[in-house]
């Protein structure tokens, strides 16, 4: 690509690893801000389980509110990684290469934070083993299989093993890296960790096939964990406006909008803590911000069609629930900034080619989609329930309690955090990646212009 | 340190002659060698494709003949049961080559080369909208009028809903993608017409205008076809979902099915790619073109078609699961009637052939994804299914007998087609190839300037110990 | 006779390809010798061994084993505490179609991670000949030759400019 210098392996070891080695003072500060942050929501969460949910703003209709809302939300960031792991993997995108763990190690994160919320919003969460696992803990009681609540276990699970196996089968070359460059008790754990590598052909060989075939199996699960989590709310027949069929594909391209957006924010922000500019650079944001668009319109394909058939059926519950979206304050405001922050805005900026190559405006409209797309998640749910009908003796409303923001706020840092932390002891972009994109990379002479080109094994 | 070529970097290229290979293990092609060879099948009219004319031609009249009989009977909302299979074959025939032109213009934005010779196939497959809007006339006369019923346009007295919504719209589709097709050829038209004499050699030098290749008319060229190509796709999208509403569950009482329109505009750019695959194959075999289909194309073209098949299948199961969850009366009594039970066996032949057949038996192994025969022959499967599926979604919609009602009672029972309806399914088809096969005779089929393009952009290197297709980038 | 094992280190690609060239002409195969390198080159660049292997295998087993396993988990719970909710029957497929769905995918995704180890011949821990300095961009050359053949490999490996030469341990 045309931006790239060419760097020496010693230069992209000591960039690439510095921080796992020696880390600025910036990186704790901001460490130990976010681990202030993470405990303070430990202990609101431990309030909660102690006091019970009465502490929260959750109340008969609402009994879903703020920690599920965060639980889709971070579910669906969780669908970055495969996204651009997998797909740029299998189409061959050269400008994959510094995202994708990055990306990967979101996933893990988002994913892990997404499942303490409803383990914790259960009140007794301890209960939630017996809920979700088939272990006859009961005496011949089972989970039931027949459960929406049960298969998001199963899909999680599952997701959540499969990116951890793939971001460590990829993680190998690197831990080897790391292996030669370290001494004492770390050389010790990275030999370990690393399990003899030694890049023989054989090895590298394995590694492309593990990437090709383990981003062609993840994909069709990522698709899956999401529809799941969406099954949560479309099986329900009381809930008009949750109860249509094309949940499933507009929770996962939400997801796939919230997850790509988060993944550029996350990597404008290590390249500023990591001083990586001569490996994240304008050319890969301005090809996330290209994707982005394509996303951005086909997730507005879907909003318009659940939109439009919530109103085609003209269900006089589902009727009332629009109108409390978008005519009752204050969910009318939030019903706009949602529409505005989630598409209008960053959609109308990410046509002009300067702004998907300012790392300012990137990270701008990045932050407001996913802004955007939590109020999805919170005017989806709270509303739907607010307004529906059978066996409903009130149509109440919700608002928050400061544990619950605390909660919230918490989540936000606890991914941050551990993302970080991950990057004291792995490297964050993967050094062989970065290293095989200068062996592939070429030119074409076409007349007096020098193309950048790449070679392809066929 | 680490150096990584031992040979000098890229050749100079002339502009008008230069030779690469297609790839690794492709044959050489050059700039002169496309236009000559390109020139040569666009003017060659052998006797076997006068006789494959002529003979769709008479099919394709006699389905005009036996509409034109049937509609004496009545062209309204009372004969709406009588155009069933005429709704289904135009739907089929609306998504699976009103979506091809989609095909060319995203495999362009893409930006890879495997494409190229498949570009073409798939732009003129926009000349079948004409016969599209021609069928869709009818069927705009016999829809009920919306009062009293569920609409996608809110009120019966919303302006316009819906038949001039859904006419202008599938007009201004069938426009855009003509124009798509009229630019994409002009590069090519100039070509062919400095190599042939006669009518054709005429038509194309008429409708090359003032192309000259000038360095501005190239940019303004990519411009227009990009914005040309977002416009057609909005569009697309729009209209098959307009379609879907209006002419399938709007016509079905109590049906709220949300993905039911994305679902049939995913089965039109499946059943696209299909019907672009099997095009190419023939034009391979029958058209002399073998060298510039290499195995490539059918081998990343089958990724997609894979794709796709996959996400049929998932847009089928997300609306099952949640009609199936509820037992709610009206959802079960739907999913008897175009799933279990009226229709079960064109859904039974859907699902096989849209999904199973053409995924677990055929793309899913490697050995058949590479090679030609092998997402051809899925892409056959696909096509088979996708009809069937307008056949189990169009046929009990316009047979339902009370529109108004509040739901669907009862299950209907299945209408099988009759005579009639069979010629009038063979007619379309076969004017739609009809019309297809000639646009081929004024419009080179290969693109002959996105050929050239690619020659630009492709070599093959020597790295150490092993040659490698380098391709370029120009961003 | 016994076999011993040699490493040449080079600095750039290319030489360690003409010493392979090299090894090749004083009558070694393929199979005697192996690359070491830090960044994957595309397969043949450096005029390697062919590799084979039954990778394909593994998600196939692994699919099978996880699709059995989720039938069984599903089923055997369900007719366990066969309980009707929400008129659904016992053993209801669409339901367990999906962890069924699911159960596969974990198996296939499992084993194909086994599979990649096995075939990588990892985990393996015993001493081996490596040079740190592979990460910093050499080529290692890895021989395994007859005791006899010894000197005639390290002329090879130093004509075509190995910038060290390491024996392994007796």
């Amino acid at each position: 690509m045309q931006e790239a210098k060419v760097l020496s392996y010693r230069q992209i070891n000591k960039d690439l690893l510095g921080n796992i080695f020696k880390s600025s003072n910036r990186y704790w500060l901001i460490v130990g801000f976010l681990t202030i942050i993470v405990l303070g929501a430990f202990a609101a969460a431990g309030y909660m389980i102690n006091r019970g949910l009465w502490v929260t703003g959750l109340n008969r209709p609402i009994f879903w509110g703020f920690m599920i809302t965060n639980f889709v939300f971070w579910i669906g960031i969780s669908h970055a990684g495969v996204m651009l792991s997998a797909i740029l993997r299998l189409s061959k995108a050269e400008w994959r290469r510094p995202a994708t763990r990055a990306a990967e190690v979101l996933t893990i994160f988002s994913l892990m934070t997404a499942v303490t919320m409803p383990i914790i919003h259960t009140g007794r969460p301890w209960r939630t083993l017996y809920w979700a696992f088939p272990f006859d803990f009961q005496r011949g009681i089972w989970p039931d299989v027949r459960s929406a609540l049960v298969w998001d276990p199963s899909a999680i699970n599952t997701y959540l093993t499969s990116s951890i196996m793939f971001v460590f089968v990829a993680l190998i070359p690197d831990l080897a890296v790391l292996r030669d460059r370290s001494t004492g008790l770390r050389r010790m754990i990275y030999t370990v960790l690393s399990m003899g590598w030694r890049g023989s052909p054989r090895q590298w060989k394995l590694q492309a096939i593990a990437g090709i075939l383990l981003s062609a199996l993840i994909l069709p699960v990522f698709v899956s964990v999401h529809s799941i989590v969406s099954f949560d709310f479309s099986m329900t027949i009381s809930v008009k406006a949750w109860h249509s069929t094309i949940f499933a594909p507009y929770f996962v391209i939400g997801a796939v909008l919230s997850g790509v957006s988060g993944v550029v924010t996350v990597m404008i922000f290590i390249r500023w803590l990591f001083n990586w500019e001569d490996y994240i650079r304008r050319e890969h944001i301005d090809a996330l911000g290209r994707l982005l668009i394509v996303i951005a319109l086909a997730w507005f394909y879907f909003f318009a069609l659940e939109f439009m058939f919530g109103i085609y059926g003209q269900e006089g519950d589902e009727l009332a629930t629009r109108h409390m979206q978008m005519f009752e304050p204050p969910w009318s405001w939030l019903f706009l900034t949602f529409i505005i922050t989630a598409f209008f805005i960053p959609l109308g900026l990410w046509l002009f080619r300067d702004v998907r190559r300012s790392f300012l405006w990137m990270t701008i409209t990045t932050l407001l989609v996913n802004v955007g797309m939590w109020l999805e998640r919170f005017l989806i749910i709270v509303p739907g329930l607010a307004r529906k009908q059978g066996f409903t003796g009130t149509w109440h409303t919700y608002a928050p309690s400061a544990v619950e923001i605390t909660i919230i706020v918490g989540t936000f840092a606890m991914v941050l955090l551990l993302f970080l932390l991950f990057a004291k002891v792995f490297p964050l972009i993967p050094l062989f990646d970065i290293k095989e994109g200068q062996v592939l990379k070429d030119e074409i002479k076409i007349g007096r212009r020098r193309v950048p080109a790449v070679i392809r094994e066929d | 340190m680490h150096s990584t070529h031992s040979l000098p970097i890229g050749d100079d290229v002339h502009t008008k002659d230069y030779k690469v290979q297609l790839s690794v293990h492709g044959e050489e092609l050059d700039s002169k060698t496309i236009i000559e060879d390109v020139s040569r099948g666009f003017f060659a009219f052998g006797a076997f494709y006068k006789l494959a004319l002529l003979a769709l031609a008479a099919l394709f009249a006699v389905g005009i003949v036996v509409f034109v009989i049937r509609a004496a009977d009545g062209l309204g909302d009372a004969s709406r049961h009588q155009w069933d299979y005429l709704a289904a074959v135009f739907a089929f025939i609306v998504s699976a080559a009103g979506c091809a032109p989609l095909i060319a213009v995203a495999l362009r934005m893409t930006r890879n080369h495997w494409r190229r010779p498949i570009s073409r196939i798939a732009e003129l497959y926009a000349v079948v909208g004409l016969l599209s809007l021609l069928m869709f006339i009818p069927l705009l006369r016999v829809l009920p009028p919306i009062d009293g019923r569920r609409t996608l346009w809110f009120t019966d007295e919303f302006p316009g809903a819906p038949v001039w919504w859904n006419f202008f719209g599938l007009l201004g589709l069938v426009i855009a993608g003509l124009a798509l097709l009229f630019v994409s050829a002009l590069p090519d038209w100039l070509q062919t017409s400095r190599r042939g004499q006669g009518f054709r050699a005429g038509f194309a030098g008429v409708f090359a205008g003032r192309w000259t290749g000038t360095e501005a008319q190239w940019k303004l060229h990519r411009a227009v076809l990009a914005i040309m190509g977002a416009f057609y796709f909005l569009l697309l999208i729009y209209m098959l979902s307009i379609i879907n509403t209006d002419f399938v569950m709007s016509l079905v009482p109590g049906w709220k099915d949300a993905i039911m329109p994305a679902h049939q505009a995913l089965t039109g750019i499946q059943s696209a790619l299909a019907l672009v695959l099997i095009t190419a194959f023939l034009v391979r075999t029958f058209g002399g073109y073998k060298k510039y289909f290499p195995m490539e194309v059918f081998w990343s073209s089958s990724k997609i078609l894979m794709a796709l098949c996959l996400l049929w299948a998932y847009f089928w199961f997300a609306a099952f699961m949640t009609f199936w969850y509820g037992r709610m009366p009206v959802e079960q009594t739907i999913l008897k009637t175009f799933m279990f039970e009226s229709y079960f066996i064109p859904f039974l032949i859907n699902i096989f052939c849209s999904w199973l057949i053409p995924f677990f038996g055929l793309l899913m192994w490697n050995p058949v994804r590479k090679s030609v025969w092998g997402p051809t022959l899925a892409s056959c499967f696909i096509l088979v299914g996708a009809f069937f599926m307008m056949v189990r979604l169009y046929v009990p919609a316009f047979n339902i007998e009370d529109v108004t009602a509040f739901s669907l009672e009862t299950v209907p029972a299945a209408v099988t087609p009759n005579a009639g309806d069979i010629f009038i399914i063979i007619g379309a088809l076969s004017g739609a190839v009809f019309l297809y096969m000639l646009a081929a005779k004024f419009i080179p089929i290969i693109s002959i300037w996105e050929m050239k393009e690619g020659l630009l952009y492709q070599r093959v290197r020597t790295l150490f110990r092993s040659r490698f297709l380098m391709v370029g980038k120009p961003d | 006779m016994a076999k011993k094992e040699l490493m040449g280190l080079f600095t750039d690609a290319g030489y360690a390809a003409e010493a392979g060239d090299a090894l090749e002409r004083a009558g070694l195969t393929k199979n005697d010798y192996d690359f070491l390198t830090d960044t994957p080159y595309p397969e043949g660049a450096l005029g390697e061994r062919h590799i084979s292997h039954k990778i394909y295998v593994f998600p196939f087993i692994g699919a099978m084993l996880g699709l059995t396993v989720a039938i069984l988990i599903t089923a055997g719970t369900q007719v366990s505490y066969p309980l009707i909710t929400g008129g659904k029957p016992v053993l209801s497929v669409p339901a367990m179609a999906i962890i069924s769905y699911e159960g596969t995918m974990l198996g296939a995704i499992l084993f194909t991670v086994l599979g990649i180890l096995f075939e990588s011949r990892l985990p393996y821990f015993r001493k081996r000949l490596y040079d740190d300095r592979i990460t910093e961009g050499y080529i290692g050359l890895v021989v395994e030759v007859d005791d006899s053949k010894v000197s005639d490999v390290e002329r090879a490996l130093t004509q075509a400019g190995a910038v060290e030469i390491k024996r392994a341990a007796a």
